[in-house]
């Protein structure tokens, strides 16, 4: 496995050395460094080559290029992996333009594209950008994060012609399960792919925009539904802002009820990756082999949380379902090595075939070093041995009490990221065991978590219980300290329940960070 | 590709006899809701037309219009609404004209209550 170090310590040392002007403050977590503008570029170096931080995103907030009001913030988020912290860079944009920072870091290219189409800034480079988020109707009146570009990107790469003896092959937005509508044109001459135009707007629905200003639960329901087959991995995430936010800290049950989810989501998308690669290769039977695993974990996640695709687990502060009561985990532990097993079974008849094999080996190969400087990150990335894993990098629970193996491999190639993907289902199976054997239950907060907040400070006399706080449209509704959440009639619900809740049981309620302030 | 052939008799047909016998898995899958009329009040009524994300409920004077083909099953009406929005339990809901698919549930009037 590569090796991934750095010293946050050391790295801010040498920014406050290229940008002596710069102001750090550490949050424990996150590090910020406001960096001027005219150092951003020699920063952006140094951050580029540090082995072990990578360039995680790029964004800005909003404001007015060229001097008008308040400016252009731009942000770049860099994960220090090998510390478990994350490095913001914050530098005004007083102009249109910005250093050219793909051209050091290439994985902020897409950002850099995204960042010209909704707030009109874009890099110093005079090179073509490629129109990548909002389609090519877009005229200035549609609804951006940002200001609309003063000049139109001089090339969008659509309509566009190729030369010579390439022709482009179009590949998508319509393809198979378990891959994104994006349309791939790849330009080749036969074998040899020379050029790629990658458009990704045909699916364009606005959703950071249309979260503004609407309440966290609101923002959790759209983040579960932005990439279907991601439910749980982006309701977390979205959950765990809001909770950072907030002060919340879920429940150990409830974290590992998110862990169960999060673990059979990586198992069916691993399952659906390997039908897509047969069916890449020619090989349909393989594929119904896969598929039937997959079949197999769908059905699985419907009978422990409700959904074949895992939406409505995550809750904020919480777990809104759960496998429970027992018989349900009781079928999980018999089920699920089944649907593995499918899988496995498949797997190992895979790579006994040689047609298979042949098209997989040395394909696609990337090295460590170009997957950092792409960001790459998942199987992809580990594939090429680069041991990035959120759960083992930024742990949050359950993982930070049941780290999982971080499976790598060192081809780069196809068929490392087929054995990745494999040794990570097997890695699921065994997490999802000990998940369960700890306890995962559902519990989220009060509806109005900010006044369950003030009633968990106050003193309470025992046997006493307190007011329920008034339910809101769309939110879960409230629960009694020391009492269960009442489910919808649903099994493995703990949301909504009857205007009353029952006496005499209990729940794990959430916590809060007594660090972090009540926001507002 | 022998090996193939052996796994396929292995395993044998997993298709399920669906329509012909019923799926037992469909028992887990979220459904659209179905409501209870006798205790759809106004205000009720507002608060599941505010929350729905597809437009699938809507206000029409004292009615609550209900469109079966919008609804996506996402759940939000049951959680603001528990015991008036329930589970509706079924699935199967192919129709052969497009407007039998529109509910309209009348509120219950302040008489009435």
């Amino acid at each position: 496995m590569t090796a991934v170090q750095a010293d946050a310590r050391g790295i801010l040392d040498e920014i406050a050395l290229v940008a002596r002007k710069a102001a750090i403050r550490d949050d424990g977590d996150v590090i910020t460094a406001q960096i001027p503008g005219p150092d951003l570029e020699a920063v952006v170096h140094l951050l580029a080559a540090a082995p072990g931080a990578r360039l995680a995103h790029m964004f800005v907030s909003d404001g007015q290029p060229g001097g008008e009001g308040e400016p252009v913030i731009l942000r770049l988020v860099w994960a220090v992996d090998g510390q478990q912290r994350y490095l913001l860079t914050e530098s005004a944009v007083e102009a249109e333009t910005y250093p050219p920072l793909s051209d050091i870091a290439p994985a902020a290219f897409h950002e850099e594209c995204e960042i010209y189409e909704q707030f009109g800034i874009r890099p110093a480079t005079g090179r073509p950008l490629n129109r990548v988020v909002l389609p090519p109707h877009a005229g200035p009146d549609f609804p951006r994060l940002g200001h609309p570009p003063t000049q139109p990107p001089r090339e969008v790469h659509a309509p566009h012609t190729v030369g010579g003896q390439a022709f482009e092959f179009p590949f998508g937005p319509v393809r198979q399960v378990g891959a994104e509508s994006l349309y791939y044109g790849l330009v080749t001459s036969g074998e040899e792919i020379v050029d790629v135009h990658v458009f990704i707007w045909h699916k364009h629905r606005g959703v950071e925009w249309r979260l503004r200003e609407r309440s966290p639960a609101d923002g959790l329901f759209f983040a579960e539904r932005m990439e279907g087959l991601s439910a749980v991995a982006n309701g977390w995430a979205f959950a765990a802002a809001a909770e950072a936010a907030t002060g919340l800290l879920p429940p150990e049950t409830a974290a590992r009820s998110r862990g169960v989810a999060l673990e059979l989501e990586q198992l069916y998308n691993h399952a659906a990756a390997v039908a897509a690669l047969c069916q890449t290769t020619g090989l349909s039977v393989g594929q119904s082999a896969a598929e039937i695993a997959l079949e197999q974990l769908l059905r699985l996640n419907a009978a422990a949380f409700g959904h074949r695709y895992l939406f409505g687990v995550v809750g904020i502060g919480g777990a809104r379902r759960a496998p429970d009561p027992a018989p349900l985990r009781r079928d999980l532990r018999r089920d699920l090595p089944r649907a593995y097993g499918e899988l496995r079974r498949a797997a190992d008849s895979l790579l006994s075939t040689n047609s298979f094999v042949d098209r997989l080996e040395a394909t696609g190969v990337l090295s460590a070093e170009q997957a950092r400087l792409l960001g790459l990150v998942g199987p992809v990335a580990r594939a090429t041995g680069l041991g990035v894993d959120a759960r083992h990098d930024h742990p949050a629970s359950p993982y930070a009490a049941a780290p999982p193996a971080v499976v790598t491999r060192a081809g780069g190639d196809v068929l490392a990221r087929f054995h990745v993907m494999l040794a990570e289902a097997a890695e699921s199976v065994r997490l999802i065991g000990q998940f369960l054997d700890a306890g995962a239950g559902a519990a989220v907060p009060a509806a109005n978590w900010i006044a369950a907040r003030r009633h968990q400070q106050e003193p309470a006399s025992a046997g006493q219980s307190r007011p329920a706080a008034s339910r809101s449209p769309g939110s879960s509704s409230t629960t009694r300290v020391g009492s269960p959440a009442r489910g919808c009639g649903r099994p493995r619900c703990a949301t909504g329940g009857a205007s009353t809740t029952p006496a005499g049981h209990e729940t794990c309620s959430p916590t809060f960070r007594s660090s972090k302030p009540a926001s507002g | 590709m022998a090996a193939w052939f052996l796994h396929g008799l292995r395993r044998g047909i997993v298709t399920t006899r669906y329509p012909a016998r019923p799926d037992s898995s469909a028992d887990d899958l979220p459904t659209p809701p179905r409501f209870r009329a006798g205790e759809m009040t106004d205000e009720i009524a507002e608060r599941l037309a505010a929350v729905c994300p597809s437009q699938a409920l809507r206000r029409d004077g004292g009615v609550l219009v209900y469109d079966v083909g919008g609804c996506t099953a996402c759940g939000r009406c049951e959680e603001a609404a528990p015991g008036v929005a329930v589970p509706g339990g079924q699935f199967e809901l192919a129709v052969t004209s497009r407007a039998d698919l529109v509910k309209r549930i009348p509120l219950r009037s302040e008489a009435s209550s």
